[in-house]
């Protein structure tokens, strides 16, 4: 651009601000805000949705986990004829993306196999994106919490981790209150909540939790949690508390891992991370290990959830990938579910049996979210972080 | 062309005339025709974009980010650090991209071609192999994990170091100084010899040739490249993450990235309209502070050899200030990038090294069973759809971005015109790829009129590729264009030349360096762009960006790098045949 034509894009500025103000553009339809009704295929029995499956000959899955790669060939396998195009995508764009798609009317995926919960759940389900799915041979081993309003098919953990090399006799903090006072500043670690849902639904359950924190307090101190001013709650002055004792917050879980996990440190940093990261520790030199008998608690669980995509093109090949991401009936779930079955990760099927090597969920003592309440204080609890 | 009939002499009879005459002059109509592709491609996603913040539920967001106890650390705080970054980015890249061009261009230093291949490189590599580079430095004891060579060598790093502002300004300095280099590369070598050469003849130093002939004729290359860097780096979320997080040194574009994988899209677009806002300003302010300065007009169709630059006795410092620059920006983050994928632990150098991840079969020890890059077919695929994909925009860019460009450099009426195609052309790099790529979807995903939905087709992402690229095609093209006299075209049109013949046979031709260097630009960008293509890529077809970026979710970073590898020796590749292809297109350079 010519210097001086430059100066007049001061004016232009003003005119394409006035045409964006304007509005007029982009027809935005606002989601459907109510949820979708009962698919008519949700009763078919297993064989007609397999004969119905062979005439769609495809079915597109959205998943966040690249996993779904070796789920594609396993499918294939077992359904000769139709076809499982997977794309690992991450569970926010999977959001934006199938919002997008619905406004457009042209949802390009038949599943959602996503995270996010309550994101998820209030406005994908809520929004009628999503629609859930139960097949019935499986309802009555997956407790209700996990068929309603969408389908699980396992656990998923963000927990508090340290590091076993430097502390075999077990994890070095007993009370998360621990995190707040001067041994551990500046050596605690996690992903930044502002950037990264999961652990922003950590933070919000530690505030929904309120009551366990100031419990914990009581335990640890032998005092009552004293709130500062403008703090609600013992779940956020811990929070507060945290933040104001050096808590190192980084882009990336990897990043979590290798610096609490990392072989050969004097005095390495704890971590909120995965627990299934463990299973990586010899591969990457890492010593991970769950920070067991953490009270209140050592962290959340969440669900990975199933959902079939509202108005998409192949309901009935649909139901049978839900069908199939939920293992067979034998105790592991056999090759369908095997890619989930992994130390950490905790399959919902009460009549599969839970991975070994890693602590059972009950002695992991996590707290399970409820995505519906998470989501009423979850905006609330982000707003907090942004004051601190 | 329709006869008129004579107008009527009355004042609107006048005003029909006068647009009637503004209508047959080619130039005004080429205006007119590109700000309407434009509209359609910029101006309407962004519509969408504001729209989004106005409905219901997202008003609040306005109010959220500018006036609430968050504010501070939502909006004016990484504000700041968002101008610090980008200015000391601009600043940064123009003086080392201008140095490393004079270089490379005026002077007789040896293997100066390698060189300006070099200097090329870095922004064609991922922003994380830069950051990664520093971390393997200067990373100190802060976060916990391994410490980079100097803490392992007993030297204290303080913070301020590893982390927060300056890390991220040198390295987002590193990673865009390439940009400011193609273009006042491009710049210096179209000056004309005869004008160095007289100055010289009048006895001024080698020193004052630079300064008062060669830098005021790459003025608006520096401009252009300054605005580039500036807007990439306040852009930039990957670098800020990495080594601002661990001090809480927030920019908007991780406050935005934030919100919106956080559920909260309407406060993302907020910040990004803000930062739309602060980089125009930014522009304006840049336009007071270089004043009116006339272009100067290097092209003139007279005598065309290129001088160099005799350094007597400089010659060796300044060949040594320059490869170290080099070495530390290009060779360094290379070599850091290569060696990642090669390393049997992620990112951990003492672990032993091995090719499994490039050409090892399927094994369980390694990446859950994942085989090498090179043993797996996809790869083959999806490399070839992203160079398609490159091409196909690069092309489309490059055309619709050397017409904006005349259309700004050439129009003599309104000045609203080329200032609104300006900004217009500008703002695509501020909206965030992820936005830009769902305004797409609306836009474009259900049927309009005759054209059917266009989702899901490599259509679209082309669309929006050439939507998401047009700041660096006008960018490239403004500052090649206004380097060509009007003499030249003066003359064709005496010999009788259209518009478009001139545009095909005058000037495309003879700003062929600046043209192929947005084209390059333009293929790098899309090549190696992810958060664009993430949410359009259609599923049928794979590019190698989102191949990585799935891999390094999965954290399988040796895979990711690998990969990373490939895009970057792909865009390496387009650049040296671009260079090619431009000396073809100039045959009277041969001799330079």
């Amino acid at each position: 651009m010519r210097l001086s034509g430059m100066l007049s894009a001061s004016a232009a500025l003003p005119l394409a601000l006035a045409l964006v103000a304007c509005g007029g553009g982009t027809p935005q339809e606002p989601a459907a805000d109510t949820p979708a009704e009962p698919h008519e295929l949700d009763s078919a029995t297993h064989e007609e949705l397999v004969e119905l499956a062979q005439e769609e000959g495809t079915v597109t899955v959205y998943s966040f986990t690249s996993r779904i790669a070796s789920i594609e060939a396993e499918f294939e396998a077992a359904y000769p004829g139709i076809d499982l195009v997977g794309h690992d995508i991450s569970s926010s764009e999977q959001i934006t993306r199938l919002r997008s798609e619905s406004q457009a009317g042209a949802p390009s995926a038949d599943v959602a196999y996503i995270s996010d919960a309550p994101v998820v759940i209030t406005e994908l389900v809520a929004g009628g994106v999503l629609q859930n799915y139960v097949p019935p041979r499986v309802a009555e081993t997956v407790p209700q919490e996990y068929r309603e309003p969408l389908l699980a098919n396992r656990l998923s953990t963000k927990i508090l981790m340290y590091n076993e090399e430097a502390h075999p006799d077990g994890s070095p903090v007993e009370n998360l209150w621990q995190l707040t006072e001067e041994e551990w500043n500046g050596r605690v670690v996690m992903v930044d909540p502002a950037v990264r849902g999961d652990y922003l639904d950590l933070m919000a359950e530690i505030v929904r939790r309120s009551d366990e924190m100031a419990q914990a307090h009581q335990e640890h101190f032998g005092s009552e949690v004293s709130l500062d001013e403008g703090v609600e709650n013992a779940g956020r002055q811990f929070i507060k508390d945290l933040y104001a004792n050096g808590l190192v917050l980084v882009d990336d879980t990897d990043n979590v891992n290798q610096a609490v996990g990392g072989t050969g440190q004097e005095d390495p940093p704890v971590g909120i991370t995965s627990y299934s990261d463990r299973r990586d520790n010899e591969e990457e030199g890492w010593a991970l290990q769950a920070s067991l008998g953490t009270v209140p608690s050592t962290g959340i669980t969440f669900p990975a959830y199933i959902g079939m995509v509202n108005g998409a093109a192949n309901p009935a090949a649909a139901r049978l990938v839900a069908d199939f991401l939920m293992g067979d009936d034998s105790e592991t779930g056999g090759p369908s579910f095997e890619p989930f079955y992994v130390p950490g990760d905790y399959p919902v099927r009460t009549d599969m049996a839970q991975p070994g090597d890693a602590a059972p969920l009950e002695e992991l003592g996590a707290w399970d979210i409820v995505p519906e309440e998470t989501a009423q204080i979850r905006d609330g609890v982000a707003d907090f972080l942004l004051t601190l | 062309m329709p006869t008129a009939p004579p107008p009527r002499r009355t004042a609107a009879g006048v005003r029909l005339a006068r647009a009637r005459t503004a209508l047959t002059r080619p130039t005004a109509v080429l205006g007119a025709c590109t700000l309407l592709i434009l509209t359609v491609l910029v101006v309407a996603p962004l519509v969408g974009l504001v729209n989004t913040t106005l409905m219901e539920g997202g008003r609040d967001a306005w109010g959220d980010v500018f006036a609430s106890p968050m504010s501070e650390n939502l909006l004016w705080r990484p504000m700041g650090n968002s101008i610090l970054v980008g200015v000391a980015t601009a600043a940064g890249s123009t003086v080392i991209g201008g140095f490393l061009a004079w270089v490379v261009v005026m002077t007789r230093i040896p293997g100066r071609w390698l060189l300006g291949l070099l200097a090329t490189i870095p922004f064609a590599l991922p922003s994380f192999a830069l950051a990664l580079a520093w971390e393997s430095v200067f990373r100190n004891g802060l976060i916990g994990g391994s410490t980079g060579i100097l803490v392992n060598l007993g030297v204290a790093v303080p913070d301020w170091l590893a982390w927060g502002p300056v890390p991220v300004s040198a390295t987002l300095t590193a990673h865009y100084f390439s940009l400011s280099f193609m273009l006042i590369a491009a710049a210096l070598a179209s000056v004309n010899g005869d004008l160095m050469e007289a100055a010289e003849l009048t006895g001024a130093s080698t020193l004052r040739v630079a300064r008062d002939i060669a830098l005021p004729v790459v003025a608006p290359a520096m401009v252009s490249g300054a605005l580039l860097a500036f807007a990439e780096g306040v852009s930039n979320f990957v670098t800020p993450a990495l080594l601002g997080l661990p001090v809480r040194f927030h920019t908007l574009s991780t406050r935005l990235y934030g919100a919106i994988s956080t559920g909260d899209v309407s406060r993302g677009y907020v910040l990004s309209i803000v930062l739309i806002v602060v980089a125009a300003m930014i522009m304006y302010a840049s336009t007071r502070l270089t004043g009116g300065r006339r272009n100067f007009a290097t092209i003139t169709g007279k005598g065309g050899r290129r001088r160099s630059v005799d350094l007597g006795p400089w010659a060796r410092p300044v060949a040594a200030l320059a490869w170290l620059l080099v070495a530390c920006t290009t060779v360094v983050p290379g070599a850091v990038l290569v060696l990642s994928s090669l390393t049997r632990r992620t990112n951990d150098f003492t672990s032993g090294f091995t090719l499994h991840y490039w050409i090892g079969g399927s094994d369980p020890a390694f990446a859950q069973g994942r085989p090498g890059i090179l043993n797996n077919p996809q790869i083959l695929q999806a490399t070839g759809n992203t160079v398609l994909l490159g091409v196909c925009v690069a092309l489309g860019a490059g055309v619709l971005g050397l017409l904006v460009s005349y259309a700004i450099t050439r129009s003599t009426g309104s000045r609203w015109l080329p200032g609104t195609l300006g900004v217009v052309s500008f703002v695509p790099f501020l909206i965030p790829g992820i936005a830009l790529g769902a305004a797409f979807i609306a836009q474009f995903g259900a049927p309009i009129g005759p054209i059917p939905s266009l989702y899901g087709t490599f259509a679209i992402l082309v669309l929006a590729g050439i939507a998401a690229t047009i700041p660096f095609a006008v960018r490239s093209g403004t500052s090649a264009l206004s380097q060509v006299s009007r003499d030249v075209e003066e003359s064709a049109v005496m010999a009788g030349a259209g518009l478009f013949r001139r545009i095909g046979a005058v000037i495309a031709p003879l700003t062929a360096r600046g043209l192929f260097t947005g084209g390059v630009l333009v293929f790098v960008q899309m090549v190696r762009d992810l958060s664009l293509v993430v949410l359009l890529a259609t599923p049928a077809m794979p590019v190698l960006a989102v191949l990585t970026y799935q891999y390094s979710s999965e954290n399988f970073t040796q895979l990711a790098n690998a990969v990373t590898v490939v895009i970057a020796v792909i865009s390496v590749g387009a650049t040296v045949l671009a260079r090619r292809l431009e000396g073809a297109a100039q045959p009277w350079n041969q001799n330079s």
